[in-house]
């Protein structure tokens, strides 16, 4: 695992954990997923919520006095729990990755009115309901445009895209 | 060239070389070349009786040359050199061929390990015919000693070496000895009073009458070599001729410029332009910052010192002085400084009241400090509660790799004296690892786990001012998680110390290429040998002491700078010292005089003698590094030992197989 090659070096402080805003969250903080890594129960913990709350801050990565990747590692993890279906029971994160990604792909930025439509619809059915007043209110901002956005060199962002994907095939 | 009888002798260290090498096919294969009257294998070559081979076969078989096969020259050339003396021949006829640390420990499989003996064995065989017997140089000593740097290293290495008699000069950068010892309050485990026990030491300095004190004094220019060094050492303009200065401080009293940042008390409180740094200062002078006094930096000013100086020491017109002094040994005492927190933002250093380093705190605890000796927050308050950080910039790859030994004994004695002085307060130690090491140091951490400080194991993430109940509104939050409960915290606390590791200073790299020798990758003075030469350098005759080489607490520190001293002593308490003959030498008939060597000579060693128009070696000072043999354009500067067609038969040798 490239990023996780530095984890041998983890003095175990806690720099991670303690920086995290959503480690409160998590099932096992950053900390331990490294811990968990070198005992050989790395099953454990990515059957738990811990990857998916990971929001990409990289907090945990700017102040890592090991300079250890944590974040890549997250992703890699995540990668790794899609590929052998260890995901967590009822775990919605995943869908909510990949419809984000399918956005990207086709529009070459995100359109959040059709990622949640399509994240509600098939997923959380409770969420049009609890989010409504937020929804309302960037709506009338002008921040939730109906119909989506596109950039401009689509094509290079696709070309890119395929090409990350060919490597990647590649080397599994 | 006449028929050479070579020894030739292979160690096995053990299994370091045997592992590896398969040293009776080596010596097989060594008996078979050319001039080669005997070959041996023997376990442990550096044992007396392996010495004792080498000697035997020299007087019983008229051996000639020899070479040893075995570790590297640094580490038993001399034992080998002197058996092969001791046998009747000249110790540079023998040679040594590295095969542990150039093969056995860096080749992975043992036939290949096998052959590359042979060539380095090959090497050493077919130039030895070429050795010619050179003879040790001796030069004079000179009995004198500087120190450099007056910190309780410094002091107690000149003490030392002033009580066998010997005249020491002692160098120091600031206008007072006495180093960051004299900054602290309590020494851990102890708890002595740091001034108690250091001020007598800095007050027999200051009258030992074998101790020249060069305070307030830099060194710029060191030349020489082993027993004979050439120091400039600029005395800096006091503007106060400390002759008639009696210390009695009016001038200070008198001084209109009062805002000037206390360096002593870390700016923590003010001093006036003409200051005395603290009450104990050796020696005790006034000094006029010619940076701040308004006379000095051209402005008006009614001199107000000059009238309240009885003695009539003060003189704007004093200059700073060069003076050269000539010493047989160096120590090096130049300290630490400490790791400036400001670059690790997260804990608002600079940025948030309250937030301070640890020399702050020793100031604040101090009696003599800014606060008399109370720990006040910013507001003048006791802290209801303080967090003490530990591994500051330390253990981390963005700033200091390596652990600064001294962090988690000092957080411990700030929260005893925090627990002294305001037995009501929680202390909370945020920590990666308890590293306790030191006699009496373990101890000292069980007192403080029943004194009631609260131990948190976890480094601390961050340091804000943002509360997010009503019980954090208005105080410093540290989030820490707790490692061992696996519980993200948020601790309220009235005031942070940030134990910052001790970094090397800011110039120790310039001042090391001044006096000649180098830094650790981590920037301290690097010493010759980790484990058998801790406070020699690279170069013969200097020595190091204290934080300079790394970070040490005080015990460890006073006794290098003992052992500094004894090797200083051991040095200049001879008449002579021999230094190695492997130096250059300059063929007056074939020199053209053009100078290259002269300016590239990093030794100061060749001097140009304007009458006969050549370059001339100044043997004593040479160091053999060959720089002039690699740069003279015709070829003329050889080195002894190390001539052309020596390296060049060397070549021939590892190559011929």
């Amino acid at each position: 695992m490239p990023s996780g090659e530095k984890i041998k070096i983890c003095q175990q402080c806690g720099t991670c954990t303690g920086s995290c805003p959503t480690s409160y969250l998590m099932d096992y903080g950053p900390r331990e997923v490294i811990a968990a890594f070198r005992a050989g129960m790395i099953d454990k913990v990515v059957k738990s919520n811990t990857i998916w709350l990971c929001t990409s801050c990289y907090s945990c990565t700017v102040r890592c006095p090991a300079n250890i990747k944590i974040t890549d590692l997250m992703y890699e993890l995540k990668r790794l729990a899609i590929k052998y279906d260890l995901l967590p029971k009822d775990s919605k994160n995943p869908a909510m990755t990949k419809y984000f990604i399918d956005n990207v792909s086709k529009y070459g930025r995100n359109h959040e009115v059709g990622l949640m439509a399509k994240f509600m619809l098939t997923k959380d059915w409770g969420m049009p309901f609890r989010f409504a007043g937020l929804g309302l209110k960037l709506f009338t901002a002008g921040r939730l445009p109906l119909a989506p956005k596109q950039i401009r060199g689509k094509e290079e962002i696709a070309k890119m895209s395929a090409y990350l994907d060919a490597q990647e095939a590649k080397a599994q | 060239m006449a028929e050479e009888k070579i020894g030739v002798y292979i160690c096995h260290c053990g299994t370091n070389i045997a592992g590896k090498v398969d040293v009776e096919e080596v010596t097989r294969w060594a008996a078979e070349q050319p001039n080669v009257a005997v070959a041996r294998e023997y376990k442990y070559m550096c044992s007396d009786p392996g010495q004792d081979l080498i000697k035997q076969d020299i007087q019983e078989h008229g051996i000639t040359r020899a070479v040893v096969a075995a570790c590297s020259p640094t580490m038993h050339e001399p034992t080998f050199r002197k058996a092969a003396g001791d046998g009747g021949l000249n110790p540079y006829l023998l040679q040594m061929a590295n095969i542990r640390e150039h093969c056995s420990w860096v080749t992975i499989d043992g036939d290949a390990a096998t052959e590359k003996a042979k060539r380095i064995l090959g090497a050493q065989i077919h130039r030895l015919p070429l050795n010619l017997p050179l003879e040790p140089i001796e030069v004079p000593v000179n009995p004198n000693v500087m120190v450099v740097g007056g910190g309780i290293a410094g002091i107690e290495a000149a003490l030392k070496l002033a009580a066998t008699g010997k005249k020491v000069y002692l160098v120091e950068r600031d206008p007072s000895i006495g180093g960051h010892m004299a900054m602290f309050d309590k020494t851990f485990p102890t708890l002595d009073c740091a001034a108690c026990i250091l001020t007598p030491k800095m007050s027999a300095a200051g009258k030992e009458p074998n101790i020249e004190m060069l305070a307030y004094s830099e060194v710029t220019q060191v030349d020489g070599y082993v027993g004979n060094f050439k120091v400039k050492v600029t005395k800096k303009a006091r503007y106060v001729d400390i002759d008639k200065c009696t210390g009695c401080a009016l001038c200070t009293e008198a001084c209109v410029v009062r805002k000037v940042p206390n360096e002593f008390d870390q700016g923590l409180s003010k001093r006036a332009a003409a200051y005395i740094p603290f009450p104990q200062a050796v020696p005790l002078k006034a000094t006029l910052d010619p940076t701040r006094c308004l006379t000095l930096t051209g402005k008006k000013c009614k001199q107000p010192c000059v009238a309240a100086c009885g003695p009539a020491a003060i003189d704007f017109d004093q200059k700073d002085e060069e003076i050269e002094l000539e010493v047989g040994a160096i120590i090096m005492a130049t300290g630490f400084q400490l790791w400036d927190p400001t670059p690790e933002t997260r804990y608002s250093y600079g940025k948030l009241d309250n937030v301070i380093s640890s020399l702050e705190f020793e100031r604040i605890s101090n009696a003599s400090g800014p606060t008399g000796g109370h720990i006040v927050c910013k507001n003048g308050e006791p802290p209801k509660s303080v967090a003490i950080l530990h591994c500051v910039g330390s253990r981390d790859e963005n700033y200091q790799e390596f652990c600064s030994r001294v962090c988690c004994m000092y957080s411990l004695k700030f929260a005893h004296l925090i627990k002294e002085h305001l037995p009501e307060t929680e202390v909370y130690e945020c920590y990666i690892d308890m590293r306790t090491y030191g006699k009496g140091y373990e101890e000292f951490y069980k007192r403080l786990m029943d004194e009631g400080v609260h131990f948190i194991r976890g480094r601390a993430a961050e340091v804000s001012d943002v509360g997010l109940t009503p019980n954090e509104e208005g105080h410093l939050v540290v989030k820490v998680e707790d490692t061992l409960l696996g519980v993200t915290r948020r601790l309220p606390v009235d005031m942070v110390v940030l134990s910052s590791g001790l970094a090397p200073r800011a110039d120790a790299k310039s001042t090391a290429q001044i006096f000649g020798f180098g830094c650790s990758a981590n920037g301290f003075y690097l010493e010759r040998h980790p484990k058998l030469e801790p406070v020699s350098t690279v170069t013969d005759g200097i020595f190091i002491a204290g934080c300079c080489q790394y970070p040490k607490d005080i015990p460890d520190t006073v006794a290098q700078a003992g052992a500094a001293a004894a090797g200083a002593l051991a040095l200049v308490d001879n008449a002579t010292v021999k230094v190695e003959p492997t130096i250059s030498y300059i063929d007056p008939e074939k020199c053209s005089g053009c100078h290259i060597c002269v300016g590239l000579c990093p030794h100061a060693a060749i001097q140009y003698n304007e009458e006969k128009g050549v370059a001339e070696v100044i043997e004593a000072a040479c160091k053999g590094c060959g720089v002039c043999v690699a740069a003279c354009g015709s070829g003329v500067p050889q080195q002894r030992g190390y001539l052309d067609e020596q390296i060049f038969a060397e070549i021939e040798g590892a190559l011929a197989l």
